[in-house]
This record gives structure tokens, sequence and C-alpha cells, in this order.
């Protein structure tokens, strides 16, 4: 079983933008996600464990390693993907995955291409193992990425908006995947599709403006706005009135029409009916109203 | 819609800063080339003004090349931008004129793409203008401006080569859409530049050669060849002759390819092929399982990972399309200079491995260092560029190990390259049927040379791109501290190689003397760059931008916390290793051979003049007899002399003070009986000593001296070629001191005088003839001493053979060493030299004369004729001038590292690289190798028996006559006339491509200035013409006579006059103005044959017209020329064959008309007529002397 510490992680960027303001969390083994909206701050905590980039203050452990003033130690149990993963021109998957598998220290020639070989299955790329990736669609690229983020016997592994571009049968593999590894090691999601994380996940937090604005598991997150979620179709016109009288969580076309949810301890009458929360609701209500909630 | 595109195209390019940056980097190389010295395009300018339209029409057409780069990226833009912007689908669907389109954007770029070219215009005026103001060069050497110069040039050679350049690149955008195969386009155009160009280097080939020259570079250079300066100062290039025609060949070439382009060009889009993806179905039902993993990180994953690194990134680059096209690019032009075989004087020499080495390094160098450039940029940003830098930054190597291994991919690169292009100087070398392949030789080349500096330049370019901010400022800075840093370094008058980027002493390969004196130094040298790379590549380890962006700074921060201490300790140990080998190259190259840099050298000379020009007209003694005692240590480089000169009052004066002038780098004690040394100047090495008593006239004393040159360490550069492993040549004037002043060491160039403040300075005392004291010197030993009995003890080690003047009249050994003692037989010019090498001797004994030649054991394929050579010439000399005095003839090797061949008594040094070298086993008439000894040999009487006073037409008697020697003794065993005149067309090409070079002024033969190309070039000429004009036995005879009134004799020595004087009795009177025309003035001939034509007689016999101008034109010394009336005798003949080898019924006619018609009959029909069908007069341009004969109409 590993730790992974986090305390009061700071970032701000020479053009004044706060990536990361204190920045505290503890996880252990399991899939934990990270949710948020563009440029919450996930890829800079994400690229900041990864060993990628400083931190102005704070500390980051996993176990008895200290990530900020060792990286190199971090990296020996680290697998991760970025949220943007190239790949070099003119050299085929078995050739990139067997690069990085020795760069993760698989030393062994023969344990090294049974591991290729196993992971091109897993993702399905066997039977291209020898083409050059260039010529691989967006959706096998990833996969590629995703492979190689495994090698090893990481301890930590991040993910970062791992299936932008997939389809949702490789989403699916993907996430089997992920859910063989994450029960012994710690897997870092990031996100910003809800569904996947209430899928995958048993533990999750929301970011918003480089900070933490929620820390838990996603079960409970939802029970805590059960019977305060309140629908009601509306029409584009009032839509700015609705906003200023209520606190609207969200808005969605349905059927040509503005859909709101909007929080609130009472029935809120007015044609608004109850409904159950979902992750979404929470998702929104926290990073929209994290100063009245939190 | 022609302008709303062509101004469009204009509008944005010229909005763009491209256009700018360029013109202004054009003009400012253009502004320092006409300001300054040591900025030179396309050579040194000498006596042609610096804004003359000859000057600026090279600069214009070599910048041209440059800026076919930029024609590139403006064509290619043209072309390409709709396509790059994703706009052509907008734009394609809209109603255009496919014309307007296609021509407006084309003539668009071509105007902005000639451009740039204006900006050598800008330099050149404004560097004029500023120059008038501020005088950084004196204004004399600047002229007159000339608009014409201008507008020609830019119709002339900027906007055709602009149309046919960018027709081309157009045309390959177009079709295939690929910026880089645009540039492709750009190097096909050189290259066939480049093959036109090897074409120029035989001459014969001029009119192929000019035409077919794309830029018309070699167009411009083959017709200004003759250009006198007065003429490059005043002519603009013009529409006329092969330049005209060649443009307008070119020009008709670009359109072609425009219009042909222009027919395929479509808006529509092609459709691309597709690969059909073959579907292979595997069923395969292997079960893959995870296996267990035992991930581990030691020094042997460290390896592992750096063998993985330098894999991917070896194979990123031989898989790139660049690098293909680099490539091929070496090769082709490997092989194309290749194929051009190493030429010498219409022979070939052998394919020696040093030859193949230098055409290698030749073609290939730059383009291996523009592969280490390019991908060391490449390798660094490859992760970042790819998008996959973050995967593997966070993986757990250690940087250090990943730039390693970029650097090795590099290093191995450009090896594998090197081997290859070694492998092809090896076939080529079987090809020509050459067995003495040395690889060894190749390989230790490659070692010590290229593969050092492809190490010095990987690490440290690798550095440069790790700290750049990104790649194109990091191939800005490479090219910058490559390229630009060597000008500083120039400029600074910095010469040290310890801060020259991977300079060092450079290793020469010699057949005899192998890598030579400068290998040490090289190895040295190699290890201080090393270091520095290496150092390099550490810290560009620990400044690795690993992960997201991040400032140098913050980097540093990093670095500073996180490198660890080993890696610390790692770089610090380099270092120390580094220092010590540093202090170690400096120690060697700055305290034990300290060496000036030029300026400083000049300052010297400067001084010196100064200092000592007072003592000009001390009298001194003169040397009268000497001996020597030298021990040679080829292994240590060392040499010990001992010497006992004679001096021998000679004046009518006493003398009470000796002047001398050590020579530098040399340990020299002198030991003079009652003298007293009153003045020592250990900067210039002038010492005075006092007599008491002063020497009376007629008194002689014995100078004692002894004199060690002590190789110590190593240089700065290569070192000395004087005292080498296997290959010491040394001449007396390097071991004796010179007494009093010495006028040789003032500084000779007329500008660099005028920079000093410092009095013009004649090249040569003026010719006179009243006997005046400059009489009373010859030019070879200028006064310190006449003809000398030599005699020599002389020791090296055994397996070498030491060599001195004179007859061996004793050999021993002592202490290992083999000790050899010579005398001259008869008293000699003291001008000689001592050698010692591993000798092979073949020896032929003619009449009392011991014929010798010292060779290489690896060069005998020559010697033999060599030995017919010196006797062919023994027999002529002896039989025509007169005995010979020295009871040997020894030609003598020496390594190559010049290129000559000497004479002295009785000795000639011949280089290697000449005479041994050249493949004569087809060759059965004359050669050059025969035509050098004999020419070496004719200097045994022409120099050595009777010599020049030292003024002007001195070396006439010597040089001059010996190449007429020479051509005689070649002449007698010539069957075919027509042979000479191949012969004699390196000495006409050789004077008048040699006044076109001249500096000060040309001199009339009679006066020459010891002028390479008059005493030469036409001195040869003219005296050939004068033995066809006059008789071969008429010349011999005014020469021979001339030879015994002074040969051997003391002062006063004879003139150019004296020569003459014998001379005018065997001149008819009809032909008396040859003295005149030939000898005492400048004078050319344009004949030409405008028509030639025939009609058959009823007799059978053939009657034919020639239609000929003939004049005479007179030049002055800065080649002003004069036409003046003709009268002369001038040949006229036939030719059988096309080739111009069978003459037929030549007859000499009286010219004294311009226009002339000849009516002749023939007994046969001849192909060709002539005038000066053996091309014996100087003629500009011959070719126009010969002409088809045709059917009369």
């Amino acid at each position: 079983m590993s730790t992974l510490k986090i305390n009061n992680l700071s970032k701000t960027y020479p053009n004044g933008v706060k990536a990361l303001d204190n920045v505290s969390l503890e996880l252990e083994n399991g899939m934990f996600g990270l949710l948020g909206p563009n440029g919450a701050g996930k890829s800079s905590l994400m690229r900041t464990l990864s060993t990628l980039q400083d931190a102005d203050s704070g500390t980051a452990t996993l176990d008895d390693i200290d990530i900020l003033n060792d990286p190199a130690e971090l990296r020996k149990v680290l697998g991760y993907l970025p949220q943007e993963f190239g790949v070099y021109p003119r050299i085929t998957a078995e050739q990139l995955l067997t690069h990085l598998a020795i760069l993760k220290g698989i030393t062994n020639s023969k344990e090294r291409k049974e591991l290729v070989n196993y992971l091109l299955d897993k993702v399905n790329l066997y039977e291209k193992r020898n083409k050059s990736i260039k010529g691989f669609s967006g959706g096998m690229k990833q996969r590629v990425g995703i492979a190689q983020a495994l090698i090893g016997n990481p301890k930590l592994i991040i993910v970062d908006e791992p299936t932008a571009g997939l389809d949702p049968g490789e989403r699916n593999r993907f996430y089997n995947l992920l859910a063989d590894v994450g029960k012994e090691v710690i897997v870092i999601l990031s996100t910003h599709i809800v569904e996947d994380v209430r899928e995958l996940c048993t533990k999750m937090a929301i970011m918003n403006l480089g900070e933490i604005v929620y820390h838990g598991s996603p079960q409970s997150a939802i029970e805590d706005l059960n019977g305060k979620v309140f629908q009601k179709i509306v029409s584009r016109e009032q839509l700015q009135n609705y906003a200023n009288d209520y606190k609207v969580i969200s808005n969605k076309m349905v059927g040509g029409q503005p859909l709101i949810h909007v929080f609130s301890e009472e029935h809120p009458q007015n044609g608004f009916e109850q409904v159950a929360p979902d992750l979404e609701d929470v998702f929104f209500s926290r990073i929209n109203t994290s100063n009245v909630l939190v | 819609m022609f302008k709303t595109f062509f101004l469009s195209e204009l509008k944005y390019t010229l909005k763009q800063p491209m256009v700018y940056i360029f013109i202004f980097i054009l003009a400012l190389m253009e502004f320092f080339a006409t300001v300054s010295d040591n900025v030179q395009v396309g050579g040194a300018i000498g006596n042609v003004y610096r804004n003359s339209p000859y000057t600026i029409t090279i600069h214009i057409t070599i910048f041209c090349v440059f800026s076919l780069l930029m024609a590139v990226a403006f064509f290619n833009n043209a072309a390409l931008r709709d396509h790059n912007n994703e706009f052509n689908e907008i734009l394609f669907t809209t109603p255009l004129s496919k014309p307007g389109y296609f021509f407006g954007r084309f003539f668009g770029a071509l105007l902005v793409s000639t451009l740039p070219l204006l900006g050598v215009f800008i330099g050149m005026l404004l560097g004029t203008y500023m120059n008038s103001i501020f005088g950084w060069m004196d204004t004399s050497r600047f002229g007159d401006f000339y608009l014409e110069t201008f507008i020609n040039n830019y119709v002339l050679f900027i906007l055709p080569n602009m149309f046919l350049a960018g027709s081309v690149i157009f045309a390959m955008a177009n079709k295939w859409k690929s910026t880089v195969i645009s540039f492709v386009g750009g190097l096909v155009i050189i290259v066939a530049y480049i093959v036109s160009g090897s074409l120029m280097s035989d001459v014969d080939n001029e009119t192929i050669a000019g035409l077919s020259d794309i830029f018309g570079i070699n167009t411009y250079a083959i017709e200004t060849k003759y250009f006198t300066p007065a003429e490059k100062n005043t002519i603009s290039p013009g529409f006329s002759g092969i330049l005209f025609w060649n443009r307008l060949i070119w020009t008709g070439i670009g359109i072609l390819i425009l219009m042909l382009s222009y027919f395929n060009f479509s808006f529509k889009k092609k459709n691309k092929k597709v690969k059909k993806e073959k579907v292979k179905i595997t069923n395969t039902d292997t079960v893959f399982k995870l296996p267990k993993l035992n991930p581990t990180y030691n020094t042997s994953t460290t390896w592992i990972q750096f063998k993985s690194f330098f894999y991917t990134n070896f194979l990123s680059i031989t898989k790139s399309v660049t690098f293909k096209i680099l490539f091929l690019f070496c090769v082709i032009i490997l092989v194309a200079d290749l194929s051009g075989g190493f030429e010498y004087f219409g022979l070939q020499s052998y394919p020696l491995t040093y030859k193949l080495i230098d055409s290698i390094k030749g073609s290939t160098n730059i383009f291996t260092i523009i592969i280490l450039i390019f991908f060391s940029g490449e390798l660094i940003w490859r992760d970042r560029d790819s998008k996959i830098n973050e995967v593997v930054d966070a993986t757990a190597h250690t940087s250090f190990v990943s730039m390693a291994a970029k650097a090795l991919s590099l290093i191995c690169i450009t090896t594998i390259l090197n081997l290859f292009f070694i492998l092809i100087g090896i076939i080529y070398q079987l090809l020509n049927g050459f067995t003495r392949i040395e690889l060894d030789v190749y390989l230790l080349d490659l070692f010590y040379s290229n593969l050092a500096l492809y190490i010095v330049f990987a690490g440290i370019m690798i550095m440069i791109q790790v700290l750049s901010s990104n790649k194109y400022i990091g191939y800005f800075i490479s090219i910058l501290v490559l390229l630009v840093w060597e000008i500083v370094l120039s400029i600074l008058d910095v010469s040290t190689n310890m801060l020259n980027i991977g300079g060092g002493g450079s290793v020469f390969y010699s057949d005899m003397n192998g890598f030579g004196s400068g290998l040490k130094s090289t190895l040295w040298f190699n290890l201080y760059w090393m270091l520095i790379s290496v150092l390099s590549l550490l810290i560009a380890g620990a400044l690795w931008n690993r992960g997201s962006n991040s400032s140098l700074w913050s980097r540093f921060k990093t670095a500073n916390k996180e490198v660890p201490k080993s890696y610390r300790g790692f770089i610090a140990l380099t270092f120390v290793v580094w220092l010590g080998v540093a202090g170690f190259v400096y120690y060697n190259t700055q305290v034990l051979n300290p060496y000036r840099s030029s300026d400083t050298t000049e300052q010297l000379m400067v001084d010196f003049e100064k200092k000592y020009k007072k003592y000009e007209d001390a009298v001194h003694p003169k040397v009268t007899d000497a001996k020597y005692f030298i021990d040679i240590f080829p292994n240590k480089r060392d040499i010990h002399v001992k010497a006992d000169i004679e001096l021998t009052n000679e004046s009518n004066q006493a003398i009470d003070s000796l002047h001398f002038f050590n020579g530098e780098g040399w340990d020299t004690t002198l030991n003079i009986p009652n003298a007293k040394p009153v003045y020592k100047d250990t900067t210039y090495l002038y010492t005075i000593y006092k007599l008491t008593p002063p020497l009376q006239p007629g008194e002689k004393l014995i100078l004692k001296l002894e004199n060690k040159y002590i190789t110590k360490g190593f240089e700065n550069g290569g070192g000395s070629t004087m005292i080498v492993k296997n290959g010491t040549f040394i001449n007396n004037g390097d071991i004796l001191p010179t007494m009093g002043y010495n006028e040789s060491y003032e500084i000779s160039d007329q500008n660099t005088r005028k920079k000093y403040g410092l009095e013009p300075k004649k090249r040569t005392p003026e010719l006179t003839s009243e006997l005046s004291e400059l009489h009373n010197r010859n030019y070879i030993n200028n006064g310190q001493s006449d003809f000398i009995n030599v005699e020599t003890v002389i020791s090296t080690i055994k397996e070498q053979t030491a060599i001195a003047p004179g007859s061996l009249i004793k050999k021993w050994e002592e202490n290992g060493r083999d000790y050899y003692h010579y005398k001259t037989d008869t008293p000699s010019l003291n001008f000689y030299s001592f050698m010692s090498a591993d000798y092979e001797v073949k020896k032929r004994k003619w009449n009392d004369v011991d014929i010798e030649v010292y060779y290489d054991e690896k060069h005998p394929e020559n010697v033999d004729m060599m030995l017919d050579a010196v006797e062919r010439s023994l027999v002529y000399y002896t039989e025509n001038f007169g005995p010979y005095f020295h009871k040997q003839c020894r030609i003598i090797e020496f390594p190559r590292y010049a290129s000559f061949a000497q004479a002295f008594p009785g000795t000639m040094p011949y280089s290697e690289a000449i005479g041994f070298i050249i493949n004569l086993e087809d060759e059965t008439g004359n050669n050059v190798v025969d035509a050098v000894i004999a020419h070496e040999m004719a200097h045994q009487w022409w120099a050595h028996q009777v010599i020049g006073a030292n003024m002007q037409g001195g070396t006439m008697m010597s040089e001059s006559f010996s190449e007429y020697a020479s051509l005689m003794t070649l002449k007698g065993i010539t069957e075919n006339p027509m042979k000479m005149r191949e012969f004699l067309k390196y000495n006409h090409d050789r004077y008048l491509r040699g006044r076109s070079g001249e500096r000060e002024k040309e001199l009339p033969l009679y006066k020459v200035e010891n002028q390479g190309y008059i005493h030469y070039g036409k001195g040869s000429v003219i005296l050939y013409a004068l033995q066809d004009y006059i008789g071969e036995d008429k010349v011999n005879l005014a020469m021979k006579n001339f030879l015994e009134e002074y040969r051997y004799k003391k002062p006063p020595y004879p003139t150019s006059l004296d020569f003459l004087r014998h001379l005018e009795p065997q001149v008819p009177d009809s032909l008396n103005y040859v003295i005149t025309d030939w000898f005492k003035e400048i004078t050319l001939y344009d004949n030409r044959l405008k028509e030639a034509n025939y009609k058959v007689l009823d007799n059978g016999k053939y009657e034919v017209t020639l239609e000929i101008e003939s004049s005479k034109i007179k030049s002055d010394s800065l080649g002003n020329e004069t036409q003046t009336s003709i009268n002369d005798w001038i040949d006229v003949g036939f030719f059988m064959d096309d080739a111009e080898e069978q003459l037929y019924s030549q007859k000499r006619m009286k010219f004294n008309k311009e226009k002339s018609t000849i009516i002749m009959q023939l007994d046969s029909l001849p192909a060709k007529a002539a005038i000066d069908p053996r091309h014996i007069l100087i003629d500009r341009v011959y070719k126009d002397n010969i002409k088809g004969i045709s059917l009369e109409e």
C-alpha cells in the first residue's frame, strides 16, 4: 500500500497565474479522479507530481520519496501519460515501447520483449507493431501512450485526459486496463468528463482556479446534494432573470430550450421539479458556488 | 488579374522582414569587402579599384549563389503559401484566372528575389562614400562610378539568375508541394554549377564551360581572364560574346521550364495515391502474459539506456529526408570532383591516398558540418517537436546519458559518412588500376582530423542547442560560433588555436614524412578540444530542459539543487584534466614556441625598417669560403651546425663594424676574432660587433659560427617543415646570419606601406647601363658573397642519407651515425641546401658526370625518365651553351610541403608532389616532368654560371633562359611541331593571366622585376618565337657568347642589356623590330582570320583565299592599350585535319596593313586555315586565328 501526500503545494507562473494554490491531498492505492474545468490547474498538479515542473512551495511525497527534491527516485516508479502525447516519426510502435521500456529500467531483453508484446496486445495494437506510428490515427497513438504508461512496475500512474480522441469501445478497453492495474497502485486520472470519474473512481477531487474545491468519494458528494437540486425548462429570454434569482448550477439545451439546474436548500416552487443529483451537478455546483458551499 | 496577384505578392513579401534582412546582410558583407582588406569576396583585389566594374561584377556573381537560398524561400512561399495555409480550397473555388494567378505570383516573387542583391550595390556605394569621409583606405584605390555597371549587372546576372533558379523552384514547388523538395531544387542548381566549374579547369573546354555555367560566373571569368587592370577598372560586363549567349540560353531554358510548369498547373487537387494496405490475416493465438518484471537501475541500466537512446537518435537521422538529400549531394560532388582526376599541366597524377583524402575533405567537409549543425538542433528538439518529451523526461534516466547518446549518434553518422567516402575513394583508386591503397592512412587521417572535429562540434553544438530557447536561435548561434567567430578572431588578430574552435596544428600527409611535424600538436589540441566537448555535454546534461519550458536561470537553479554530487565531481574532474591539458598546450604553444600574430609581425617589420634602415649602406665583408659541420637529428627534429666562414673585405675601405641579423628560432653563437659585441637587440636579433683593428681592404677573417635549431614541444600551428623526421631540407640561408641590414624583411605591399607611413618601395632597383654599386651584387646573394668553395661534413641517422653540395669525398660511421664529407668541385654561388631522408638512389654515368636520383621507395615510377631528362639536358646544354663544371647532377625528392623544384649547384631538390607522382606511363613525347627537370638543369648554366645583377631584368637571364632551354630540349624530342603549341599554351596562359592580376605594374621583359608571369610565361614564349624567327642556333650563339663573357666572373654582374648587346648581331635587320617589340616594350598581337574560302582550279589544284585582320597593340604598365600599325612577319598555314595536328604548307608573310587578302594555291585541300598556326605570338584571343575552309560560292 502506497501513500501519496501533497501538502500546501503552490505554484505561480511568471505571468501571474496561480496554477496551484495551497493544494493538499492524500491518496492511497486505487483510482483517483481529478475533475476540473480547463485551466483549473489539473495539468500543473500532474506535471508537478510527474517531476516535470517545480513548485514554489509545499511538499509532495510518495511513501518515503520526496518528489520535489528527489525526482530521480520517483521517476523509477512512475507511469505518466501527458495530455498531449506525440510520437517520434519514422519509428514503429514496438521500437518506441522497447525504447521506453529500457528507459524504465527493464533491462532484461527477454522480459522486455514479453512485456512489450503483452502491452501491445492489451491495447490491441499487436498486429500493427511493425508499422510506423506516424500513420496511426489519434486513437491508436493514444493507445500507444497508454501502453507506455503501464510499463514497469509503477507505483504511481498519472494519466492526463487519457480518453480524449478514443471511441467508446476503446475507452472501455482503456478503463478496464486501468481498473486492472489500479487495484494495486495509485492511479491519478485527470479529466473534465464527469462520467469517467463516476464509473471508475472511488475517490476524487475537484479543482478550480488552482484550488481543491472538493475532496472525497463521488458517492458522498452526490449524497450531499440529495434533495437540493431542482430543474426547469425555461425560455432563452428568461435565462438571465433566473440566473439573478437562483443559484443556477448548470444549463443545457434540451430539445432546443434551456434546461436549468438550480441548487436550493428548499423547494423553489415556481415550476421547478426536484431531480436526483448526479456527479455533474456536484461538479458544476462546486466550481460555480464553491465560495458558498465550502 | 495578373496585376492583382503581382502586387499582392509584392505587398505580402515586402511586409515580411525577410527581404530586408537579406538586403541588410548582403549590404553589410559588401560594405566590409569594400572598405577592408580582411574581408575578401572571390579573392584579393590588388591593383584593381575596390569599386571597379570588375570587382562589383565578381561580387555580384558570387553573391548570386548565396542568394539562391533566399530565392528558394521567396519562390517556394509564392507557390505554396495558399497551400500551406490551407487557403487553397477557398481560393481555388473562386473564379480566378489561371495565368493571372500563376504568373502574377511568379513575377512578384522574381522581383522580390532580386532585391537582396541590390544590397550589394548599396554596400558598395556606402562603402565608397564612407571611405571618402573616414579614409579607412587610401582613396586612390577607388575609381569612378559607372551606372552602366549596375544596370548591366542587374540585367545580365541578377535578373536571369533569379529567373532561372526561380522557374525551377517554382515548378518544383507547384509539382510536389513540399518545401524540402524545393530546397532540393536549389541544391540541384548548385550541383550543376559545380560540375560546370570543374570542366573549366581544362583550358580546352572553355566555350563549353562558359556556355554551360548556369550563373554565368565562370563565363564572366573566362571573358575577363586576360583583362588588364585598366580594363577591369573601366569595362562593365556587356551584351556580347559567350556571356551574352550564355544568358540567352539559360533564360530560354528558364522560360521553357516555367511554361511546362504552367501547363502542368491546375487548381484541382490531385488525388493522392493511396497505398493499398496489405490485408494480412493472421490468426495468432499467442497468449500474451505479463512477465514478472524486475526494473533495475544500476550502471548496466545506464549503459543499456545509452545504447537505446543512441539507436533511436541514429535511426531518426538516417531516416530523415534532409539527411538523405545531404548525403546524396556529398556523393555527387565527390564523384564529380573525382571524375576530373588529378590534373597537372595536362597530365594525371597517380590517385595517391593523400590526394583522395584531400578531395574528400575538399568536397564533403562543408556538408558534414552542415549535417552536424542541422541534426544537433533536430536531436535536441526532437522530443519536444514530437511532443513525447514529457514521457521521456519522466523516465528514470540521467540527462547526460541522453546528451551523450545524441552526441555519439551525430559523431557516428558523420564518421560513417566519412568511411563511405573513403570507400568511394578506394573504389576510385582501384578503377584507375592503382593498388597502393593505404587504408591506414585513410583511417588515421580520419581519426586525427575529421573525427576530432566531429566530436568537438557535436559536443559544443549540443550545448548551444540545450542553452538556446528554441531551435532556430540555436542554429543561429551555432553558425555564429562556427563561422563568424573565426572572422572575429582574425579581426582581433588573435591566432592562438586555443580559441579557434576545433583548431590546432594540422596534419598534412606526405608519402615521405607521414603525417608530419604537426601531428603532436594536433593530438594535444584534439584532446584539449575534446575535453571542452565533454564539458559542454556535461553542462548540457545538467541544464537540460527537462519537463516544462523554463528559463535558463530557473534551469540553473534546478540544476544547482538536483545535480548529484558524483556528477558535480565528474564535471570538476573533467575541468581539472582540461585545465591541465590547457596548461600544457599553453606552455608548448605560447611559452616554448611563441609566435606572432600577423599584425604584430607587420608592426615588427615596420619597426625593423624604421630602426635599422640607416645601416643599409654599411659596408660589410663578403663570404669567400665556407666549411660546415652539420649534425642532423631527424627524430628529435634538431640540427647542430658549426661553420667556419671566411669573410673577406673586398671593398676599398676599412671595415670597423660587423652587423648581423640572426635567423629566428636559432640558438646562435658567433665567434669573431678581434671583435666585441657592442650592440645587441634581442627582439630583432640584430647585433653589431666592433672590430679592433678594423678589417683592411683585402684582409680576411674567419667567423666561427655555432648554430642550433632545437625543436621543443609542439607549436600552435603545424610547426616547421625544415627539419622533419624524413625529408629534412634546409638552405644555407636558414643557417647563416645575414650581414647588415636585410632589405628583404621590409614590407613590400605598397598599400600596407602607406598604412604605416613608410615611403613607397621600389620592387627592384632600376635597370641602368652605366656601372654602379648595384652591379656588384647578384640578385641571389645581394652582395653578401660571389662564387665560393663549400666543404661540408654532415651526419645523420643510419637509416637516412645526408646530402650537401659537391662530390662525396668520404663516408664513414661514428657513434652509430653516418658521416658524409662533401666538397664542391668548382666555385659556386653561396646558395645551396642540406638534405637528409631515407632515400633510394638510382645512378647513371654520362661522360664524367654522375646523374643521380634520390627518391622515396614509394615513388620509383618516373626515376628512369628523370635520368633520361637529365641526360638529354646535359647533351643539349653542353653542346649549345658550354661545359658543365660540376661532377654530379642530383635530383633529390623532398616532402610535399612545397611543390616546386629548385636548382642549387649540382643538386636539384624536387618536390614529391610534382614529379614523382605524375603518371607518365602513356607519355611518349614531352611532358611537364621532363620540362621541370630540363628547366632546373638549365639553371646550372643560367643562374649558376652566369647570374644577373640585382636590378630589373635580372631574372630574364636565369628564369626565361632556363624555360627557353627546357623548351628546346623538348622540341628536340618532339616530332610534331603542333605538340609544342600544346605545351606553349600554358606559358601563354600564364603570362596573360598573370598580367591580368598584376598588383603594381607590368614591365617589358628586359626590365622584369622578378615577376613570374613575365620571366617564365612571357620570357619563354618570346625566346621560343625568337628562335623560330632568327634560328635556334642564332639564339643559342647569342646566349653562349653572353655566357662566355661572364661565366663564373667576379662582379660587376651582367644585366639584360648585356645580353641584348650579344643578341643584336644575331638578328637580321629585317627582324630588328622584334627586339624592341618583344623585349623592350609590351606588345600583343590581335590576329584574326575572318574568311577562308577555296575553289578548285582547272589544273586540279585548290585556290584558297584568306581574309586576315592583323594589328599590333602596345600596352603601358597598367594595361592601357593603344593600337599601332603593323609591319610584321607572321606565319600563315593550314591544317589537314580538324584536330589541327597535321600542319600543311606554312609560310611566313609580311603583314603591313590591317586587312589583307591572301590567295594561295595548294595541292591538297586542307580542313582549316590559320594565321600564326603554331601560336608563337602573344595574342589575347587565339581562337579567332583559325577557321575551317569552305567552298567559295
